[in-house]
């Protein structure tokens, strides 16, 4: 009785509650890069005033309707800068996303590994 | 007999006292022990997040040289674009009207290289060719800061 008394005393004992806490880091969004663009090239033809019957009657006889959508020089100047621009924006935010891909991806890599 | 009692009760009682002052210290000299430890461990825990400070720091740092050096480098694309137009006066508009097909084989060359270049921004690997180019025929002249990297102009 006395050996039964002993072991179930020894038993029953109230253990100390141990809460602890864990950090989770926030899951990685790794979003896919966007894929790039593939470009059609298109035919720049220039007309003048000496040339635009020739350019017009070429098309004609190539099956194209004989229409075309004009720049003057300055103009053309101007969509070449704006196209340069576009690009030079397009560039600087695709290595902004590198940049903060590696700044704050890159842990994620490394601890694949 | 009362004054020999109450001795013994005197002694007892000191050694009771220098037995719980032991007992105190040790208890004491534990604690101070366990404080020491965390102490060291707060230290060491600050040490790694004082690194990793400068880590980032260093990187924010680079990114930004980076950033700066890609802006530079793409305004001068866009300087050179417009003194390809106005180099020492030149009228594209005249120089097409006298050499209509030649300004009209360079405007579809430039053209398509001006596409390859939004390409390129667009995330488009470079190609081995536009990555060994160095001489000044084999660059892309619409952007070659960003198409071709061992290129050094000269």
């Amino acid at each position: 009785m006395l050996t039964l008394t002993i072991f179930l005393t020894s038993c029953s004992g109230v253990k100390e509650l141990s809460i602890f806490k864990e950090e989770v880091p926030r899951a990685k969004l790794n979003l896919e890069k966007p894929t790039p663009l593939q470009l059609e090239n298109l035919q720049w033809i220039i007309i003048t005033s000496e040339n635009a019957d020739e350019v017009f009657k070429k098309l004609e006889e190539q099956g194209i309707d004989p229409v075309l959508w004009g720049l003057t020089d300055k103009d053309f100047e101007l969509l070449a800068k704006n196209f340069a621009r576009i690009r030079n924006q397009l560039m600087v935010t695709n290595n902004l996303l590198d940049e903060y891909k590696e700044y704050y991806e890159s842990e994620t890599e490394n601890d694949k590994e | 007999m009362g004054i020999r009692l109450f001795f013994i009760g005197l002694i007892a009682t000191a050694l009771a006292g220098g037995g719980f002052y032991v007992l105190k210290l040790q208890k004491d000299n534990a604690i101070l022990k366990a404080n020491a430890i965390k102490l060291e461990s707060a230290i060491s825990e600050q040490q790694t997040l004082i690194e990793n400070q400068k880590k980032d720091f260093e990187e924010i740092l680079n990114a930004n040289k980076k950033m700066n050096e890609l802006v530079s480098v793409l305004k001068k694309d866009l300087e050179d674009l417009d003194k390809r137009f106005n180099k020492k006066n030149r009228d594209v508009g005249k120089l097409a009207i006298a050499k209509t097909k030649s300004i009209e084989r360079i405007t579809n060359g430039a053209s398509a290289l001006a596409t390859r270049c939004i390409e390129i921004a667009s995330g488009s690997p470079l190609t081995e060719k536009e990555i060994n180019a160095t001489k000044k025929s084999e660059i892309n002249t619409e952007c070659p800061s960003i198409a071709n990297p061992n290129y050094i102009p000269y």
